[in-house]
């Protein structure tokens, strides 16, 4: 790099640096201070040695919300990546109206966490126990006040709200395939299956990589939904790692104990979604 | 190739990101040298100098009025400016008050809950016993923000909370509302009604909002523990145990509103609760306190003039009785100059004392007094005049959950609560668990 080179490279990076520096990397260390203390948000933080992690390794509630939370990433990733990458499949196809559908497709999108969650509240609770007195059957109705359907009501509001962002991705990768790739194979005698499989899914590995990311760490550190749909309800059984810090943090006034916990938190996703992106982009091929 | 481009996307995007950040952070900050400086002029303290108070609160649903008696006082007085900010929601009020303190930009009047927060705030409190406020205060009502002798909050009204109950459908259905005094009455009444549910257009007798936890953990539970401490909320913020002494009625009292409640109880909230079950009459009575009667006319005038409280009694011990306590404490911060604490004491006494404030206290805000010298007769709504009813008439008892440990209230007893009325835990489970978290929290 010459040296006006480096001059421009560092003025224009500059205001994301000092900008990552104040709102995260700063931040992320007095986090990190914070979680030795028993700060309470007012008043002087005294440092507490580990007393914090030695807690909580015994806080049962932590822990089931770390498995709750890793149930649910896991069902939401795969549902999310299927269904987003079926739909860029669909819609990549040259047929009338693949355009619209895109939008439509995208549209959940655009629509905030916490409105989704409450227009998805009323849907699980009034649309389907309308559906329910009419079929008769009480499954429908009880939606929402169980376990079992406070988490696959949140798969599902996830999914539509996730799965048409992955498929603009997915629809990106796909639409880079070379023609010329997929001509040859037709002239190989491939099938449309052998094409996807042999063809288009190596070189949309990439595509993976990203979706898998953000998916991944979309659905754990998920809070907005989680808070408008069930807030962690019934008996906390669908409450997920943030909200549970969260609430130990301004419900229980205990700063220090619930930083402690995000420290914990912010390693294991760090550990899954380091490996993540480490397995996926080995699977990465060159076109 | 590609996945080059799209980095360089995606660094764009996150560099617009970022941009934006540090634009609003410098908004904010810009926003906090503003105040800081126009808090630093008025250090002197001199006459004819702008006194500015912050008053950041916690009341969404008097926004407005409040706003407009602001203003009023602005051009009596007109060395003060008062800029007001309100956000509501539990939580959420306290996480943004916290904020507030961190950042430096401390208001002058604020809000605080009760003993945990007094606690919590002490140093931020100013001593407010030489107000006039503080001398007219009803009897009982500074327990709760008094700390070693000083009164460190002014009470913002009392409010009560009970059964709720439409007497028309009482009426229709034959029932005497007035005799219910018990628990054992209030499950004769359940059922009577639930006997009549078709014929008077109910889903259920009763509705159970279990999902909110405020009001299973904080309120029900309260209603049965105060007689365990005394009415006394400094007896309950004190204690390192909690015993459950009328666990028994407790639990019938579950019962009761669960058998009739329309199910699942576990996934009622507040807005199906009110809005759309006891607003149109698909329920008879439900758990609520005076609060609610705005919501209530606002969906349905004519039923909201025809409402009351029952009690939520122990048998034997609280008979006919409702708890009645104070919602919020005005408090001072000390730290502002002389002259914007004595402008905030000032215009607080305005507020309670004098006899514009407690007109509009009682026709605007719609408040139940909790100063004296009051025209009582002009509490307008049916549920607030019951509330003081109750009171004058002495069957009340405390809002001991003020001094519950933090959270305990609603993320322990509430959620135990969901789990008993799911029929996860049995009723000793239910006790079992919530002792243990109280004597841990208050080790």
């Amino acid at each position: 790099m010459t040296h006006q080179k480096k001059t421009w490279f560092y003025l224009f990076s500059a205001p994301v640096i000092i900008a990552l520096f104040i709102v995260v990397v700063i931040p992320f260390f007095y986090g990190i201070y914070y979680s030795f203390t028993d700060w309470n948000g007012v008043s002087e933080a005294a440092l507490v040695g580990f007393s914090n992690y030695s807690k909580l390794l015994k806080d049962q509630e932590f822990w089931t919300s770390i498995w709750f939370t890793t149930k649910f990433a896991f069902v939401a990733i795969f549902l999310i990546n299927a269904i987003g990458l079926g739909l860029a499949l669909l819609v990549t196809n040259k047929f009338k109206g693949a355009n619209l559908l895109r939008t439509i497709f995208f549209m959940p999108n655009l629509i905030g966490g916490l409105i989704l969650g409450f227009i998805w509240q009323f849907i699980f609770i009034n649309a389907f126990s309308a559906i329910g007195d009419v079929l008769n059957s009480t499954g429908l109705k009880t939606w929402l006040s169980t376990p079992e359907t406070g988490f696959w009501a949140m798969v599902i509001v996830m999914c539509w709200q996730m799965s048409g962002y992955v498929m603009v991705i997915y629809i990106s990768y796909l639409q880079s395939v070379d023609d010329a790739l997929l001509e040859a194979s037709d002239l190989d005698g491939a099938s449309a299956f052998q094409k996807f499989w042999h063809v288009k899914f190596p070189l949309i590995m990439p595509g993976f990589t990203v979706s898998l990311f953000m998916t991944l760490s979309n659905s754990f550190k998920l809070y907005d939904q989680n808070l408008s749909l069930t807030n962690g309800g019934p008996y906390k059984s669908t409450q997920m790692v943030a909200m549970n810090i969260y609430n130990t943090a301004f419900l229980e006034n205990k700063m220090g104990y619930a930083q402690s916990k995000a420290v914990i938190f912010f390693l294991c996703v760090a550990i899954i979604s380091l490996t993540q992106v480490y397995l996926t982009k080995r699977k990465e091929v060159e076109a | 190739m590609l996945n080059k481009r799209m980095k360089k996307i995606g660094s764009g995007i996150l560099l617009a990101g970022f941009t934006l950040t540090t634009l609003a952070a410098c908004g904010n900050a810009s926003e906090t040298n503003n105040s800081a400086a126009g808090a630093s002029g008025t250090d002197e303290g001199a006459s004819g100098e702008v006194v500015e108070i912050d008053i950041f609160q916690f009341k969404v649903e008097f926004k407005d009025q409040f706003e407009a008696l602001a203003k009023q006082y602005e051009a009596e007085n007109e060395n003060v400016k008062i800029n007001i900010e309100t956000v509501g929601g539990g939580s959420d009020y306290g996480a943004a008050l916290k904020s507030k303190f961190s950042s430096g930009n401390e208001p002058d009047i604020y809000n605080i809950g009760g003993p945990e927060d007094v606690t919590m705030w002490v140093d931020n409190l100013t001593d407010l016993s030489d107000t006039e406020a503080a001398n007219q205060a009803l009897e009982g009502t500074l327990t709760g923000a008094t700390k070693d002798g000083k009164v460190l909050g002014l009470p913002y009204n009392i409010e009560g909370y009970g059964v709720v109950y439409n007497k028309a459908i009482f009426e229709e259905a034959g029932i005497d509302a007035t005799t219910i005094k018990t628990l054992t009455d209030l499950e004769a009444a359940a059922e009577t009604l639930d006997s009549k549910k078709e014929e008077l257009g109910l889903d259920a007798p009763f509705a159970l909002a279990a999902k909110e936890l405020w009001i299973t953990g904080l309120h029900s539970g309260n209603a049965f523990l105060n007689a365990e401490f005394d009415n006394d909320v400094m007896k309950a913020f004190d204690s390192k145990t909690v015993e459950f002494k009328y666990g028994e009625q407790f639990q019938k009292y579950i019962d009761i509103s669960n058998k009739y409640s329309v199910q699942p109880a576990n996934s009622l909230d507040y807005s199906q609760q009110i809005e759309q079950l006891f607003s149109n009459g698909k329920v008879a009575m439900t758990q609520q306190g005076n609060w609610v009667y705005p919501t209530i006319a606002s969906v349905n005038p004519e039923l909201a003039e025809n409402i009351g409280l029952l009690p939520i009694p122990i048998d034997g011990v609280t008979e006919g009785t409702i708890p009645v306590g104070v919602p919020m404490y005005w408090g001072v911060n000390p730290n502002g100059s002389e002259a914007e604490v004595q402008a905030s004491k000032d215009f607080l006494d305005y507020l309670y004392t004098t006899e514009e404030g407690k007109r509009i206290v009682l026709e605007d805000f719609k408040f139940v007094p909790a100063y004296k010298g009051y025209d009582t007769e002009k509490i307008s709504d049916p549920l607030s005049k019951d509330v003081y009813t109750y009171y004058t008439e002495g069957n009340t008892t405390g809002w001991v959950f003020m001094g519950y440990p933090a959270g305990w209230g609603e993320q322990t007893l509430g959620a135990e609560i969901q789990k008993y009325v799911a029929g996860e835990a049995t009723w000793a489970e239910v006790e079992e668990v919530a002792k243990a978290k109280w004597a841990e929290e208050r080790e």
